[in-house]
């Protein structure tokens, strides 16, 4: 198995805004299904904490959730983990996330997120088709991966070859090199995703994965998200009977293309200027300072999730 | 435009020739002792759901001769099988037990499904068969010359088998069926007398009804009384199984795993490991290694026959809706398209991937991790009862916290490869190794310059 990058080493989490502004989305759709009739309160959040607990604080502060298990992987800093866990009915299973799934509750509803932080790998795949065999009917399943190239090399072909050594059931051995060139990694991955979905769901012929989400951010690494509910038609009707669908980061079909989440590199002035104008109209530029009209129309989108960072003296 | 009716009438000779070519001897005769057990169930009153795992599994020696019995005998002149599970009604014979086929909704018992499996062997063993069944309180008998029967096929009244009614069998102990059959099929003639059939039948009667044997009834196969195979599914107080427990439309299912426990002569054959199925009670796979539960699937081991020979797991379906549990018609198989079977193999995926994490840890690089061996040998066979009676679990492996004070130190260093190799002529011992030298010459100091 694969180990995890260890990823919590390299980079605070708090400092990657893109992924920040993806948390702050997942929050924002989450509140949406609460109000459409979705419980979420109730909740059960399972997610890979790290030592950080970001999603932790934020889905019990913001979402009310107060059931929460998070997987740890690396045995060796058990007792961090532990420490740091911010609220005292976080529950830490030091385990992998594919030990934690099958034992998870059946007669709760689950909010799972797996959180990886690498390339796309054959325990991923396992654990993904887990999560949708597992959860049980209305769970919220959320899975987050590495698209960056999968080896140091170039190459595409190599590319493809590292895909079909990880993924052999769900990639057909004639699939051109071309379909691996960089630009087609997000789709690849987003496709390998789903048929691991759909794999886990086999059998279960009174539900099926209905898509709410899927963004393609950049902090350090482009990664890609997808998020969707286990649900029959009941569940999909409510969720298009719900504010979700009018927000721009809907995606009710992994066909579509991505929610790009773009974070402009902006002062704090500057920021402080476009807020006053937000949300602008389409031809909108700011007067006083250079900014494209990509850009502007990219924080649009993002500026009510968008983190402020700031030094605190404590 | 006038519509004309063709005929689609069912003909006597596809179900005497044609239709007894897709299952094999043995199947046939796994089909009659499923209407014997089904007749048990029924005539006792047996609620297999609540009972085949309730735990009263060790019956004494002594009560097993009280239990109702299935005798099958055969020789290359006749085949017999008799049981003592309580006969079939009046009623019932002539109204069901003759069609070729259920009608909707007539499905009543616990392993027959179809309606077809007395018929079917009957056709596929012989040509003259007599049968003899007797409730305690009424009884019939049939004699047949099957191929003279299947040639009078113009009416549907053709469709019809004589019955004579006789005496009841007075007691419940003495209710059951016999049905004997002659004029044995050539092909059925040499399979008896192929010299490996009985072993054969011993050994599939002994897995297919293992948690009906001894517990419910006695199985005996010319002459020899058949043991049930036992699973050998195992716990010690460190190791604790997995439970998975759920329902699925129509059906029960759980699912049991852990570590195997030993042969009688303390190894792990590969054999007995893998996956069992078992639908109402009747063992429909066993000890399979292959993608049908799982192995080598999604991203899942391949069955590795040195590490996962102490993997065991038993996937247990329930069901009074016989069409709804996911055996083949054959019920010596899982059909693969059954929703309720590729659930249960995803989940059987995530109730096995513990356990061959924990075997894989302890084969790491060749040589068993100690620690994992030993408690991996500690474990004993346990029933699957046992496990039931637990609420659902994941398989874990509590390692003792305390480890005993190392006492031991390594010593290394470096030798004149010239000097060893004295050693090694002095010593007369041309093969041994630098490691082997090093160790015997600091045994010979340690017993010649410091005795105790």
């Amino acid at each position: 198995m694969k180990d995890p990058t260890q990823s919590y080493k390299k980079v605070h989490y708090e400092l990657r805004p893109a992924k920040q502004v993806e948390r702050r989305m997942m929050i924002d759709a989450l509140q949406v299904l609460s109000e459409g009739g979705f419980p979420i309160r109730e909740y059960q959040y399972v997610g890979m904490g790290s030592v950080y607990f970001i999603d932790f604080i934020l889905f019990h502060r913001l979402l009310g959730i107060d059931q929460m298990i998070s997987s740890e992987y690396d045995t060796t800093v058990a007792k961090r983990v532990e420490f740091n866990k911010p609220f005292g009915f976080v529950d830490v299973q030091v385990a992998p996330v594919g030990d934690v799934i099958p034992t998870l509750s059946a007669d709760k509803r689950h909010l799972l997120w797996l959180d990886y932080d690498a390339t796309l790998s054959r325990s991923q795949l396992q654990d993904i088709a887990l999560a949708t065999t597992y959860l049980t009917r209305s769970s919220i399943l959320f899975v987050t991966i590495d698209i960056e190239p999968p080896t140091d090399t170039d190459s595409p072909q190599e590319w493809k070859e590292y895909f079909l050594e990880e993924a052999p059931d769900y990639l057909d051995l004639g699939t051109p090199n071309s379909a691996f060139a960089r630009s087609q990694l997000p789709k690849r991955n987003v496709e390998l995703i789903e048929k691991a979905i759909r794999t886990g769901l086999l059998g279960r012929s009174d539900v099926d994965f209905i898509p709410l989400f899927n963004f393609l951010y950049k902090d350090t690494h482009q990664m890609v998200t997808i998020g969707g509910m286990i649900g029959g038609p009941a569940e999909r009707r409510k969720i298009r009977g719900s504010a979700l669908t009018d927000a721009f980061y809907y995606r009710p079909s992994f066909r579509e293309e991505p929610c790009v989440i773009t974070v402009p590199l902006l002062t704090r002035k500057e920021r402080q200027y476009l807020d006053g104008f937000m949300p602008c109209s389409d031809s909108w530029i700011p007067e006083d300072f250079e900014m494209s009209s990509e850009l502007v129309l990219a924080y649009r989108e993002i500026y009510r999730f968008c983190p402020s960072y700031a030094e605190l003296l404590l | 435009m006038t519509t004309h009716n063709a005929n689609a009438y069912p003909r006597k000779h596809f179900f005497f020739e044609m239709f007894t070519r897709d299952i094999s001897l043995e199947d046939c005769i796994l089909d009659l002792i499923d209407n014997s057990i089904d007749g048990l169930i029924r005539t006792r009153k047996i609620e297999i759901s609540g009972s085949l795992l309730n735990g009263n599994s060790g019956r004494k020696t002594s009560d097993k001769h009280k239990l109702p019995k299935i005798e099958i005998s055969y020789s290359s002149r006749r085949f017999e099988i008799s049981d003592t599970c309580g006969g079939i009604s009046r009623d019932d014979a002539l109204n069901d037990v003759f069609n070729f086929g259920h009608g909707p909704g007539e499905v009543s018992g616990s392993l027959g499904v179809y309606g077809i499996g007395l018929k079917r062997a009957i056709f596929k063993i012989g040509s003259q068969f007599e049968m003899t069944s007797r409730t305690k309180d009424e009884g019939f008998f049939v004699s047949l010359n099957v191929k003279k029967w299947t040639e009078q096929d113009e009416k549907l009244e053709d469709w019809r088998i004589p019955l004579k009614f006789v005496k009841g069998a007075d007691s419940e102990e003495a209710a059951g069926t016999t049905i004997e059959i002659r004029d044995l099929r050539p092909e059925v003639e040499m399979r008896i007398n192929d010299g490996v059939l009985a072993q054969r039948l011993y050994a599939i009667i002994s897995q297919s009804y293992a948690l009906f044997i001894d517990k419910y009834v006695r199985i005996v196969l010319n002459g020899r009384a058949v043991e049930p195979l036992h699973i050998p599914i195992a716990e010690s107080t460190q190791v604790k199984s997995a439970l998975d427990e759920y329902v699925d439309g129509d059906v029960r299912v759980r699912l049991f795993a852990s570590l195997a426990a030993s042969a009688p002569n303390k190894e792990w054959p590969a054999e007995p490991a893998g996956w069992y199925a078992v639908c109402n009670g009747r063992v429909v796979v066993a000890a399979d290694k292959t993608d049908l539960t799982g192995w080598g699937t999604l991203g899942f081991r391949q069955f590795h026959d040195g590490k996962h020979r102490k993997f065991v797991g038993v996937a247990f379906f329930e069901s009074k809706n016989l069409l709804a549990l996911p055996w083949t018609t054959t019920k010596r198989g899982l059909y693969r398209e059954s929703p309720v079977y590729l659930h249960a193999r995803n989940r059987m995926i995530g109730v096995a991937r513990p356990i061959i994490k924990f075997l894989d840890s302890i084969y790491q690089d060749g040589p068993e991790d100690a620690k994992g061996r030993e408690i991996a040998n500690q474990v004993r066979r346990i029933p699957l009862s046992a496990i039931a009676a637990k609420p659902p679990s994941a398989f874990s492996v509590g390692f003792a916290k305390r480890r005993r004070p190392k006492t031991t130190v390594s010593i290394q260093y470096d030798a004149e490869q010239s000097d060893v190799e004295r050693i090694r002529t002095y010593l007369k011992k041309p093969g041994w190794s630098a490691w082997r030298i090093g160790k015997h010459t600091f045994d010979y100091f340690l017993k010649t310059e410091c005795p105790r």
